[in-house]
C-alpha cells in the first residue's frame, strides 16, 4: 500500500477540493426393508453407545461404515447425533474400514469445518456405505476427520486432532439440510470449507452439490424426507443415562406417523425465532448442544456459576420460565415453558443427564438437548414434504 | 477564513472516510482506517454498504462465504467487528494487533464440549462466536476504544 500513498493522497485532495462525496457505493442402492424397526436409529444419552467419560447430556448412536460395495463394513460407536449440522463425519482413528477418496480435479477432496465454539475439523472427503438402523445403505461422501491430512489451511488450524479431543468418534448431521454447505460452496472455489489436496499443497475448490458431504438421513430411499427425535422425560435432579429413538422418515411409515404438533418454519439458514423475556431472538433448535443457552434475563435471577462453571447458570433454587417459538415467518407462536436449576448442585451428583442445565449466551437462543428430553421433535428436511408441511421445518 | 479552514477540513475527513468505504481496503481491529494496509483480498471480500450511526458507521464486506461489518468510530479507528456466515473470517486478519494475544487467550481456555458458543476475553480485547453449521455468527470489540454513548449491544 506504500507505493499507492501518493495517489491516495492526491484523491484525497482532490475529493476534498471538490468536497463531492464518492459513492458508497449421492445416491442410494439396496432396497427399502419393510419391517417397522427398520427405520430406527438407538441414542443413548450418555449411557452405552456413548465412550466412558462423556460429557453432560451428549447423545450417542452407532453407525455402520461400509467400504463401497459393502465389501467390508465397521459399526462405530460414541457417534454425536447432531441435529445442528449435516453430514457425517469420523475421525480416521475409529475407521478401519477403506473408503473411497473423492476427487477433485487432479487432486483429493478435502475440507475444513468450522464450530461455533472455535474448534474445526480437516479430513478428506471420502465416499462410504453409510447404515442407518437397518435401512438400505446409502453411498454418500463424508469426512474423515484427520488434522494431518495435506495441509490445513488457515482456518483449520486448530483441528481437532483425535477423538479425546473432541468428546466423541465422530458427528452424525441429521438436522434438515441435505449438504453441508450447498450452492456457495458449488459456485466459489474461494469457499473457505472445500479444498482439493495434492501431495501436502491444498487450495480452495467448487464442489458440486453431489459430492459435498451430505446427510445420510436425507438420501434414504424411502424415509427421506425428515427424522424424529424421541426422549423419555427425567426427574428434575436428572438421570444417569436415557435411551431412545431417532426415527427415519416422516409419515412414510405406520411407526412415524406425525400426530398433535405445530410446525416451525425455518429460514434459508437454519433459525427460527423464540422470544424471551421481552425479546426476539434468533434460535435453533440442537442435541448437538448440552444445555440451553440464552442471554440471562437478569444476574440475579439467573446467576453465571462460580469459576470454571461459569459458562452455566447457578441460581439458588429452580427458576421456571418461559419463551414463545415463532417460525421464522412469524407464526406459529407456541408457548415452551422450562426450569433452570443449579448446574453445580445437579453436576455433583452421579447424573450425566439434565432437563434443567443452561448457561447465559449472548445474541441466540439455543434450545439444547434439554429441550429435547420427553418431547417428540419432527425435523422436516429441506426440498421434502410430509403432512406436517415443506422443510425445512421443526415440528413438535 | 478560520471557517474556510473548517471547512476544508471537514471535507478532508469526509472525503477519506468516502475513500475508504470506495478503496479496496479494510481495516482491522483497533487500526485506523486512515492507515489500513491490508487490503480485502486477505478475505476475498468485495466492498459492501457503508451506514451512518450516532456516533459511528458500519462498512460492510462480503465475501461468498461470510459477510463482516466493521465499526468506525467518528474518529476513523475500527472499534469492533461482527461477522455472520459459511464460516468465521480470518481473524488474524480482522483481530490485527490483538491477534497474537487473542490467540494466546484462546490456547489456554479449556474445551467446553457440548458448546456451541465461545467467549474469550482477553487483557484487550472481546471475541464471541455462536450460532451453529451454515450460519456461524460472532463479534469482536475493544471495550475501551467503544465511543461514549454506543452500546456494545450495537456492534452485532
Amino acid at each position: 500500500m506504500k507505493s499507492t500513498r501518493p495517489f491516495l493522497v492526491f484523491l484525497i485532495l482532490v475529493l476534498a477540493a471538490g468536497c463531492g462525496g464518492g459513492s458508497g457505493g449421492g445416491s442410494s442402492s439396496g432396497t427399502s426393508g419393510s419391517s417397522n424397526a427398520d427405520n430406527i436409529v438407538s441414542i443413548t444419552v450418555n449411557g452405552s453407545l456413548c465412550s466412558g467419560g462423556s460429557y453432560p447430556n451428549k447423545p450417542c448412536v452407532s453407525v455402520k461404515v461400509c467400504a463401497p460395495g459393502a465389501s467390508s463394513c465397521q459399526t462405530v460407536n460414541d457417534i454425536l447425533l447432531d441435529t445442528g449440522s449435516y453430514g457425517l463425519r469420523i475421525f480416521k482413528q475409529a475407521l478401519n474400514v477403506s473408503l473411497e477418496q473423492v476427487t477433485g480435479g487432479s487432486g483429493s477432496l478435502a475440507e475444513c469445518i468450522q464450530y461455533a465454539d472455535g474448534s474445526s475439523d480437516w479430513g478428506p472427503v471420502q465416499t462410504a456405505g453409510v447404515i442407518l438402523g437397518n435401512e438400505p445403505a446409502v453411498q454418500v461422501p463424508i469426512q474423515v476427520i484427520d488434522s494431518t491430512f495435506g495441509t490445513a489451511p488457515r482456518g483449520c488450524q486448530n483441528a481437532d486432532k483425535s477423538p479425546a479431543d473432541a468428546g466423541f468418534n465422530g458427528i452424525l448431521g441429521v438436522g434438515f439440510f441435505v449438504q453441508d454447505c450447498g450452492s456457495v460452496c458449488a459456485s466459489n472455489a474461494d469457499n473457505g470449507i472445500y479444498y482439493v489436496c495434492s501431495g501436502s499443497t491444498c487450495s480452495g475448490t467448487e464442489v458440486t452439490l453431489s459430492s459435498q458431504v451430505q446427510n445420510p438421513a436425507a438420501l434414504l430411499p424411502q424415509d427421506n424426507n425428515g427424522v424424529i427425535v424421541q426422549l423419555p422425560g427425567i426427574p428434575a435432579n436428572g438421570s444417569a443415562s436415557v435411551t431412545g429413538d431417532l426415527v427415519l422418515g416422516i409419515g412414510t411409515r405406520s411407526n412415524n406417523a406425525p400426530s398433535d404438533v405445530s410446525t416451525y418454519g425455518a429460514d434459508q439458514f437454519g433459525d427460527i425465532v423464540t422470544n424471551f423475556n421481552g425479546v426476539s431472538y434468533i434460535s435453533f433448535i440442537d442435541t448437538g448442544t448440552n444445555g440451553l443457552f440464552f442471554p440471562s434475563p437478569s444476574a440475579s435471577q439467573l446467576p453465571d456459576c462460580p469459576f470454571p462453571d461459569s459458562d452455566w447458570f447457578c441460581p439458588q433454587s429452580t427458576v421456571s420460565l418461559s419463551a414463545t417459538t415463532q417460525g421464522a415467518s412469524g407464526s406459529p407462536g407456541g408457548v415452551v415453558p422450562f426450569e433452570i436449576g443449579n448446574f453445580d448442585s445437579l453436576i455433583s451428583s452421579s447424573n450425566h443427564i439434565f432437563d434443567n442445565i443452561g448457561g447465559n449466551q449472548r445474541g441466540e437462543f439455543a434450545w439444547g438437548l434439554p429441550f429435547f428430553l420427553g418431547r417428540t421433535v419432527y425435523i422436516g428436511m429441506e426440498g421434502k414434504s410430509s403432512s406436517l408441511g415443506s422443510g425445512p421445518f421443526w415440528a413438535y | 477564513m478560520k471557517k474556510g479552514l473548517y471547512i476544508l477540513l471537514l471535507c478532508l475527513g469526509l472525503s477519506t472516510v468516502f475513500f475508504a468505504a470506495a478503496g479496496r481496503v479494510h481495516a482491522a481491529l483497533g487500526e485506523s482506517v486512515k492507515s489500513v494496509a491490508s487490503d480485502m483480498k486477505a478475505l476475498s471480500a468485495a466492498r459492501g454498504n457503508i451506514t451512518s450511526h450516532d456516533g459511528y458507521t458500519v462498512q460492510e464486506i462480503n465475501s461468498p462465504s461470510v459477510a463482516v461489518r466493521e465499526y468506525i468510530s467518528a474518529s476513523g479507528v475500527v472499534f469492533g467487528v461482527a461477522w455472520n456466515g459459511l464460516v468465521r473470517p480470518d481473524l488474524t486478519q480482522l483481530l490485527g494487533s490483538y491477534a497474537a494475544e487473542y490467540r494466546e487467550t484462546l490456547r489456554q481456555t479449556p474445551r467446553a464440549r457440548g458448546r456451541r458458543s465461545l467467549r474469550i476475553e482477553t487483557n484487550h480485547i472481546v471475541v464471541e462466536e455462536w450460532g451453529h453449521m451454515r450460519n456461524l455468527r460472532g463479534r469482536a470489540y475493544v471495550p475501551d476504544l467503544i465511543p461514549p454513548g454506543v452500546s456494545v449491544d450495537e456492534i452485532n
